[in-house]
């Protein structure tokens, strides 16, 4: 592995279990064993060693997104919206580097004054999100889901289910406990019958 | 024909100036509470909300509530409904409302020494000491207004006005005169342009109030149906609310497009007040000197502290109570109840609150009753910024330890 790729994997690792903050170039200058300066070489200062980082995710993940919707066969909107959620899910699973990232504050202090920092996050957002406004509006269309505001569900459904990644990554809870009922509840906020 | 607005200070000897101008012209008068109502009206927001908004001192360490910008959203929309009409005589805060592109409106303003107001207010029987009071106050809240529309921390100042009358040095008859005889000046008379400036007002202050329903808090601009939206929050996905913005705009009446555009503000976020925790949030500052204290509470915004200001004790008492601020900065000589019986009632039942005294004429016994008192720290006058920004972070490293302490309770 090239120097600058063991520098970056030492870093995803520090920066996702001990944020951005915490962690110090001392440190990742022994997990690698490349010397301060040579760390310097490739990045110019820890922000852009982030920065390198957070876009590699992105890279990585917006292909996964992109396959998931192009492989759908659901029966109706409503059964799409509830594979969305376990999709989602799963991904957070698979990507934990990404999600505890995108479960700091750093992230998003950066994205404030850093452009390039800001159009990956929102990016990366607006693939998340997506999936669960095509999911609404593809319900919508075919009569499963009710007619409600898309765009503003889309963002109240994915923060309900982000959160929950959030309660599996500290946790808070036993998530797989609470799997059907968020199921439930979804079906119960978006289905037409009861509205 | 045009619109007069007069925008006054307290005991300018507005009232018989207004009513003078309303006779010779004819004018019908429009007063605040006119618009507050027809705003009511529009809204269902009760008036006596409504009217907060001209406060200076609603929401300070409230900035998450949308009821000022609805309330001010909606006089707008009343404003710009009277507005369909001429020969108006508007007085008060809502003068105000009336944006600039607006040109038959003649803009005056009354402003008089200070010596001429308290006289004035002494002819309504009114004491001096309350006048004074009541004089401050109301400057202020005219402050805050004109920072709020015009972005004029200065209320008299000449550039918002097309005259500017000096009370006092001019007779009351002779201000009368003044005003009448511009109004038939033709940079007065409505213009097609002018006249269309208005329908544009009446069209931004719709969307502006179904806006601020919404819940969201957009700068709007309107020209012949074309809407602009600048968005100064910062907003991580930017692209989805300009969406949602532009769909819900372009669905209003009267829209033909809509447009989105961030503001200044919006890359620029000061990442400092991020960052810093080092320093309490809520400070209010109590002491009688005018200029001391507005001086300090700029110099401490600056340094990301939110100040709130409060002149004698009564109403340092008072605010403590309601505001709950974290520090308080507490002169001692001041007209009324003074620092040490102020601290003393605000130790007694809000002990978390910690009290700097910053004084200048303090002794040594006044040190140690106000340390005994639970004090946090006894400053004297003229103090350094830096060494009074030190003492601040040192409270609030106080505070942040008594939270942790109760919160492991």
């Amino acid at each position: 592995m090239k120097k600058k790729d063991s520098i970056l994997q030492a870093a995803t690792y520090l920066f996702s279990r001990k944020g951005f903050k915490d962690t110090s170039m001392a440190e990742l200058s022994r997990m690698t064993g490349a010397a301060e300066g040579t760390i310097f070489y490739h990045f110019k200062n820890k922000q852009e060693i982030f920065l390198t980082i957070l876009k590699n995710l992105k890279e990585d993940i917006l292909p996964e997104f992109e396959r998931y919707k192009g492989e759908k066969s659901f029966k109706t909107g409503l059964d799409m919206m509830e594979e969305t959620v376990s999709f989602y899910l799963y991904v957070a699973g698979l990507k934990e580097d990404l999600f505890s990232i995108l479960h700091q504050r750093y992230p998003y202090e950066l994205a404030e004054t850093n452009p390039e920092c800001r159009e990956i996050l929102e990016a990366i957002y607006n693939c998340f999100v997506d999936i669960f406004e095509t999911a609404i509006r593809a319900g919508q269309e075919d009569g499963s889901i009710g007619d409600l505001p898309a765009r503003k569900s889309a963002l109240i459904l994915f923060s309900m289910v982000d959160s929950l990644v959030r309660f599996r990554m500290y946790n808070l809870y036993d998530v797989g406990a609470l799997y059907n009922e968020m199921i439930a509840s979804c079906r119960r906020m978006l289905g037409k019958a009861k509205r | 024909m045009s619109v007069i607005s007069v925008f006054n200070g307290l005991y300018c000897n507005e009232e018989s100036v207004i009513s003078g101008v309303a006779e010779k012209t004819g004018f019908r008068q429009i007063q605040d509470r006119d618009v507050i109502a027809a705003a009511g009206k529009l809204s269902g927001i009760s008036n006596d909300r409504i009217s907060r908004t001209f406060s200076s001192q609603t929401s300070i360490f409230n900035p998450f509530t949308h009821e000022k910008e609805k309330s001010l959203a909606y006089l707008k929309l009343a404003m710009a409904e009277m507005l369909a009409q001429e020969k108006l005589l508007l007085t008060g805060f809502s003068s105000h409302l009336i944006p600039a592109g607006i040109t038959h409106v003649l803009r005056v303003c009354l402003i008089a020494e200070m010596s001429y107001r308290l006289a004035q207010a002494e002819a309504s029987h009114t004491p001096e000491k309350d006048a004074q009071k009541l004089i401050r106050k109301s400057d202020e809240d005219r402050s805050a207004w004109t920072s709020l529309l015009r972005q004029e921390k200065d209320p008299w100042e000449p550039a918002l006005y097309d005259m500017v009358i000096p009370m006092g040095r001019i007779s009351e008859s002779g201000a009368i005169d003044l005003i009448v005889a511009n109004i038939h000046r033709d940079v007065l008379t409505p213009t097609a342009e002018s006249r269309r400036a208005v329908t544009d007002f009446l069209l931004q202050a719709q969307v502006e109030a179904a806006l601020a329903c919404e819940g969201h808090n957009v700068d709007v601009m309107a020209r012949e149906g074309h809407v602009t939206l600048t968005i100064n929050k910062h907003v991580l996905m930017l692209s989805r609310l300009e969406q949602e913005l532009k769909t819900f705009v372009s669905g209003l009446p009267g829209v033909k497009s809509v447009a989105t555009q961030v503001g200044k503000d919006f890359h620029q976020a000061d990442i400092y007040r991020k960052y810093d925790f080092q320093t309490p949030s809520k400070v209010l500052l109590v002491d009688d000197e005018r200029e001391f204290v507005q001086t300090l509470s700029e110099r401490l915004t600056m340094r990301d502290m939110g100040s709130a200001v409060a002149y004698d004790g009564e109403s340092a008492i008072k605010m403590a109570r309601e505001e709950e601020p974290e520090v308080m900065i507490l002169d001692l000589k001041m007209p009324g109840i003074d620092g040490i019986e102020v601290l003393r009632r605000v130790k007694e039942t809000q002990p978390d609150i910690e009290i700097i005294i910053l004084t200048g004429h303090g002794s040594e016994s006044d040190r140690k009753i106000c340390m005994d008192l639970g004090a946090f720290a006894y400053l004297q006058k003229p103090v350094d910024i830096d060494i009074l920004s030190a003492t601040l972070k040192k409270a609030n490293e106080q505070i942040q330890l008594k939270k942790s302490v109760s919160h492991s309770d």
